[in-house]
């Protein structure tokens, strides 16, 4: 079974009287463990699809199954939880806590589950810093980090907590190009690593690069979906 | 605990908004200590004043006179004889007792009348209940016999009357004829009472019995004791020595007065300080949690999208609101401790301060007010600047907490 599945998902805003549709009828399935691209022209739908999918809003029309759970039915309650135990968000200004250091950032997330006992809560975020890249900046507030400095921060936070899929609207898009690729291939890494599920927008081409299936969205429908070795991914 | 520390943290972020709030509980806090340690002041020297000047510590009379004391009636009378045989002094802390005799009168100078109340007195006896004698501001105290009277400064200025000036004072006798007592202005006085400064005329006793035809007999009798908080216990030992004597006659304390319910008002207005206090605190709390929500719009989205449910972040804003209250609350009380410190050891010359002789608004306070130390006004005030930051934080905080994630992460 599909860790996510999107059926005729729709969604329309309401502006005033005027109704815009974001999206009009998108089908989707991801796997577990897949590096998934969501590309497009800007207002093509990229982050409303993400925000569906993320739990932090609810389609106009059609089915979202999240590891089994058919999302609609849930209450605000209900999402908040399968986001606090199993989404990790990264945002493109990074929303990191200013008044917390990068080690509390991070812990933040990780504390928010309740699992963990003191020594191996400290284990993991360590761990987790220092697989983003962050070695020796624990204590550093967000304001005395560079952007990307402050993206791993975000990678780290949204992964501590072993979530079953991350989101990433657009992350690279503060960064200048290297550093975007460092980003990039710690999100590789992190997926290689951990298996877990990455689906990110973008609409640049060289981000792109790094996904091993790409999505592409039109006026709120996918008009092209393939794996980076070329395989058409069916519906 | 760790959104305890997070709400702690955020109150470090903005330190001059959170000290100007807590500046602004501190301040309410302070004044109410403050306004309660001069009242509690005030109260205590209007005890002294009524004490010193009217009740004594102990009072003797009849209760049937007791019940109608007001009218000052020419009944219920204690004759003279039967005290004689009891011997007040041996009561614990005595150190004098004053025969009085109250009645109704009007002073008139020739041209004008005021109503007073009269008090036939033994000089001696009087000088020994109350401080009256470094009281003269001219002349000075009749002897028994004499044709003078004793009053306030103030009541012989609204009669133009000075020393040597003679007044006559219209009574109605025992039996309701009406009589009069034609005296010389001896002596006036100005004390920290104002019903002395303005109403009283001091007769000899023995020219008032014969003018009111009671023969030897007193309204009541009013001991001193060296302390108040002996009044108890010398009031039981006078009760049973009297007991032997005349059954109807009964003591009554300084408190049993009615004239000591100023601590009422002042409890009014106490509360009155208080709501004042809570509003501002509220208000500015309320002002404080809206501005940090606006500001951290993007960070409430975050935290949402993290998975933080609502009331989690309606307790990081509660929390860090409580913490300003504690901030407040605490400054406050130090700073209404030293205050009150300070009015206990050193008083505020209130006469000096506004320029006015605050007697004549009735505040018995000659000279400086001292403050008086009420642990209880510093817990309710700080344990009241703590509940209303707690409370008047919750509804802004749902508020902030309520708002649409999407729109708050996206939130410039
Ligand atoms: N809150 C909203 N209210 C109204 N229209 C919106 C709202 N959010 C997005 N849209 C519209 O929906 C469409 C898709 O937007 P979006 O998902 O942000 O696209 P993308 O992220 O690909 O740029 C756009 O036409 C946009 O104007
Ligand atoms: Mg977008």
């Amino acid at each position: 079974m599909a860790l996510l599945e999107l059926r005729g998902v729709a969604k329309v805003y309401q502006q005033g009287r005027i109704a815009v549709p974001a999206l009009r009828g998108i089908d989707l399935e991801v796997e577990a463990g897949e590096f998934v691209a969501i590309f497009g022209p800007s207002g093509s739908g990229k982050t409303t699809l993400l925000n569906l999918i993320g739990c932090l809003d609810k389609p106009t029309a059609g089915t979202l199954v999240f590891d089994g759970v058919e999302l609609i039915g849930l209450d605000q309650k209900g999402l908040a939880k399968v986001r606090r135990e199993n989404i990790g968000f990264i945002f493109q200004s990074y929303n990191l806590i200013p008044v917390l250091t990068a080690y509390e950032n991070v812990e933040f997330a990780i504390r928010l589950l309740n699992r963990h006992d003191k020594r191996e809560l400290r284990e993991r975020v360590m761990e987790m810093l220092a697989a983003v890249g962050l070695e020796g900046l624990e204590n550093r507030k967000p304001n005395e980090l560079s952007g990307g400095q402050k993206q791993r921060v975000a990678i780290a936070r949204a992964l501590v907590k072993e979530p079953k899929l991350v989101l990433a609207d657009e992350p690279t898009a503060n960064l200048d190009s290297k550093t975007s690729e460092e980003v990039l291939e710690v999100m590789v890494k992190m997926n290689k690593e951990l298996g877990t599920t990455f689906i990110f927008s973008t609409h640049d081409p060289r981000v792109m690069e790094y996904a091993a299936r790409l999505v592409e969205i039109r006026d709120g429908l996918i008009s092209s979906d393939r794996r980076r070795d070329g395989a058409v991914v069916s519906h | 605990m760790f959104l305890t520390k997070l709400a702690f943290k955020n109150l470090a972020r903005h330190r001059t908004r959170t000290l100007a709030v807590g500046l602004i509980i501190a301040f309410a806090v302070f004044f109410y200590i403050m306004y309660d340690s001069l009242m509690a002041g005030m109260n205590e020297m209007s005890y002294e004043a009524i004490i010193d000047y009217e009740t004594g510590h102990l009072q003797i009379a009849a209760s049937a006179y007791w019940e109608e004391e007001e009218k000052l009636p020419l009944d219920h009378l204690i004759p003279l004889d039967l005290l004689r045989m009891t011997s007040l002094a041996e009561v614990q802390g005595y150190q004098g007792s004053s025969a009085e005799l109250s009645f109704q009168a009007r002073l008139n100078n020739g041209i004008n009348e005021l109503p007073v109340v009269g008090r036939g007195v033994v000089p001696e006896e009087l000088m020994s209940v109350f401080p009256l004698s470094d009281k003269f501001v001219e002349g000075k105290m009749f002897a028994l016999g004499e044709h003078k009277v004793v009053m306030g400064k103030r009541l012989a200025d609204l009669l133009d009357l000075d020393i040597g000036d003679f007044v006559t004072l219209l009574v109605r006798d025992k039996h309701s004829t009406f009589n009069t007592i034609e005296a010389e202005v001896s002596g006036l006085v100005h004390t920290i009472n104002p019903n002395v400064n303005n109403f009283v005329v001091y007769v000899p006793l023995d020219i008032a019995q014969e003018a009111l035809a009671v023969g030897d007999a007193v309204s009541k009798v009013v001991v001193r004791l060296e302390r108040k908080e002996q009044a108890p216990l010398a009031s039981a030992q006078l009760e049973d020595k009297l007991r032997a004597v005349a059954a109807d006659l009964a003591v009554y304390k300084w408190d049993d007065v009615d004239a000591i319910s100023f601590s009422r008002y002042a409890a009014a207005e106490n509360r009155i300080i208080l709501g004042i206090i809570l509003l501002i605190a509220g208000i500015a709390i309320i002002n404080t949690v809206i501005l940090a929500a606006l500001e951290r719009m993007r960070e409430i989205g975050t935290m949402k999208a993290m998975g933080l449910e609502v009331r989690e972040i309606v307790y990081l804003f509660v929390m860090e609101s409580t913490g300003i209250g504690l901030l407040g609350g605490l400054i406050g009380v130090v700073l209404g401790a030293l205050e009150v410190w300070y009015m206990v050891r050193h008083g505020i010359d209130f006469a000096a301060l506004v320029q006015l002789d605050m007697t004549s608004f009735g505040v018995p306070v000659v000279g400086r007010i001292y403050g008086k130390w009420n642990p209880n006004a510093f817990i309710t005030v700080f344990a009241f600047a703590v509940a209303v930051s707690f409370l008047s934080s919750i509804l802004p905080g749902y508020w902030a907490a309520a708002k649409d994630p999407i729109q708050a992460i996206q939130h410039r």
